[in-house]
């Protein structure tokens, strides 16, 4: 059964990883998709994905932390669909690798990190919280980590922008309480994807979730239209219902 | 029916706000309202959040949520003089457009039927006048292209009081939807949603609808006096006509929403959903039927903007209004402060 038909979806960083894994079960699940990523031909590829499985698609290549870039991502979905149901900022960057000590981090790398995994995910959500608001229902997700929660040397830009991000949903989530909206950051756990290879590439692939597996519990997020916590980890989504 | 307001003072160029609210360290919610009681016959002063205590339960805020497009489009001519161009009516495949020169005064320039214009990679062809308003240009071009080459070659319509550019993102109302306006319906600007929530929990109804704004001036002041209008696509849907046929009384949030659902209504003021082009205008001799009070930016008293609002107020009153707004250094046009017409 097609569990998300008439949910329109908007997922960044949606050309590889745990955002190709999101929009293909998304797009399985019957919704229609507004996908974004740098690149423009791995992101084409994966709305031919999609759209093979039936699913209508508009791809919209580009930066999220570039202001017309993120424009054009917002108003090229509101005119093909009308309105945004469903958000999953997703898109993420680690800054240069192998991962540097703070006190090394270069500071401009430092604040294009936090543009991108927390100044975007806030201005993207901004542009569309008030669509949902006025029709009283929608649902905002934020990709975060297990690193905004720990001290990992060498993840000092990177935790930082995503405890930010943690912090960003909580407030928003208790701002939001009783309109029907819901914003939530979802922890996806270690996974196999090119970015957890860059930052750890000792780790045993055999030992990490796949996406594809991941990205169940994004499907049953968007299908509940809310969550159980402001912070939930995937692992717990897939494995319970609440 | 032309309004005639020559005889209102002038606006000193000091209170045509020059930007947003917040760049001038106010909250986009803490801008002054001045409110037009036409029963007790008064003009009032308040800030724009207690707006809160004038509305209650029965109440409708009829609200345009359109978004605003970056509308004034680079281009080239094939003799390689760059000029803007800002589409005002986009159909697939063919747009009506203002043509003027790249950079201040932004003076019309005349193009010339057949020429092609290039916006990046893309010819459009200019196929001629418009007929009915002749300083506009039609312009042919591919139907696969439309709303991107605006917002790849695009930036906001800026008019001279508006020194510095403004970020897209500024002129949005904070509820802004499906994108379409060349200029902002700025009515609404002043709105947060900590208002919005505020007044739902007084019972007060939001009732979005869509008009996609054109262009407020054809930058000729003799043209733009003669109050040419164009059509402007607008959608009024099921929930929005039902909230406004059952409500107490409708609020318009700006003129673009008067047009809206004026043009949905018939003759008893009963809306109907509808969605297609409107002429329609507003005007003392067409007074509102659907629509019971106005909340509006203010604007110059030239502007066929004081047509409309003749249609809601009484002259003498409207005049005592602009009078004071003046006086007391109230801020105009899309940035400024806001006026309720109730």
């Amino acid at each position: 059964m097609e569990q998300l038909n008439g949910t329109v979806a908007l997922v960044t960083g949606a050309s590889k990883g745990l955002g190709r894994a999101i929009a293909i079960a998304f797009a399985r699940e019957g919704a229609d998709l507004s996908i974004n990523a740098r690149g423009a031909a791995a992101l084409e590829a994966v709305a031919v994905e999609c759209r093979a499985l039936g699913a209508r698609v508009l791809a919209v290549s580009g930066d999220v932390a570039d202001p017309a870039d993120r424009e054009r991502l917002v108003s090229l979905t509101l005119d093909r669909y009308g309105r945004v149901d469903v958000l999953v900022n997703n898109a993420s960057t680690l800054g240069p690798t192998p991962l540097p000590q703070l006190a090394d981090t270069d500071p401009v790398a430092f604040d294009d990190v936090v543009r991108v995994n927390l100044a975007a995910p806030f201005r993207l959500a901004r542009a569309l919280v008030g669509g949902m608001l006025l029709r009283g229902a929608g649902l905002v997700v934020n990709v975060s980590s297990d690193a905004a929660l720990n001290g990992y040397p060498g993840w000092g830009a990177y935790t930082a922008a995503k405890a930010g991000l943690d912090g960003l949903t909580r407030v928003w989530a208790e701002e939001l309480t009783g309109t029907g909206v819901t914003v939530v950051s979802v922890d996806p756990g270690d996974m196999d994807t090119e970015m957890h290879r860059a930052a750890l590439p000792d780790d045993d692939p055999a030992s990490l979730a796949r996406p594809e597996d991941v990205a169940e519990a994004f499907v049953a997020l968007a299908v509940a239209g809310r969550a159980p916590a402001p912070r939930v980890e995937a692992a717990d989504l897939r494995r319970a219902v609440w | 029916m032309i309004a005639t307001a020559t005889d209102l003072p002038t606006l000193p160029a000091a209170l045509r706000a020059s930007g947003p609210a917040e760049r001038r360290g106010v909250r986009r919610d803490r801008v002054r309202l001045m409110v037009v009681d036409r029963a007790a016959h008064e003009v009032r002063h308040t800030r724009f959040d207690r707006i809160a205590e004038l509305l209650g339960p029965g109440d409708v805020l009829a609200l345009n949520t359109s978004r605003v497009v970056p509308a004034a489009v680079r281009a080239t001519r094939a003799s390689g003089q760059a000029v803007q161009i800002r589409p005002c009516v986009r159909r697939p495949g063919e747009w009506d457009v203002l043509a003027v020169q790249a950079a201040p005064p932004f003076a019309n320039v005349p193009l010339v039927p057949g020429e092609a214009l290039r916006m990046g990679a893309v010819s459009a062809r200019v196929l001629g006048r418009r007929p009915d308003i002749p300083l506009l240009w039609r312009l042919r071009l591919p139907r696969s292209e439309g709303l991107d080459l605006v917002l790849r070659h695009g930036e906001p319509i800026r008019y001279s009081y508006v020194p510095e550019p403004v970020p897209l993102d500024d002129y949005q109302t904070v509820y802004a939807g499906p994108p379409g306006s060349a200029e902002a319906p700025s009515a609404g600007r002043p709105f947060s949603w900590e208002l919005l929530g505020r007044l739902r929990r007084r019972g007060v109804g939001l009732a979005p609808l869509l008009l996609h704004t054109g262009l407020s001036s054809y930058q000729d002041d003799d043209f733009d006096a003669q109050h040419h209008l164009y059509e402007e696509w607008f959608e009024v849907e099921p929930p929005t006509a039902e909230a406004v046929n059952r409500a107490r009384r409708v609020v318009a949030v700006g003129t673009t929403v008067v047009r809206a659902l004026e043009s949905a209504a018939d003759e008893s003021g009963w809306v109907t959903p509808r969605r297609g082009w409107t002429r329609l205008a507003v005007a003392p001799d067409r007074p509102p039927r659907a629509v019971d009070a106005l909340l509006t930016g203010l604007h110059e008293p030239q502007a066929s903007h004081f047509d409309l609002l003749r249609a809601f107020v009484a002259e003498p009153l409207l005049r005592r209004a602009y009078v004071e707004a003046i006086e007391r250094g109230y801020l105009w046009h899309e940035f400024g402060d806001a006026a309720l017409i109730i």
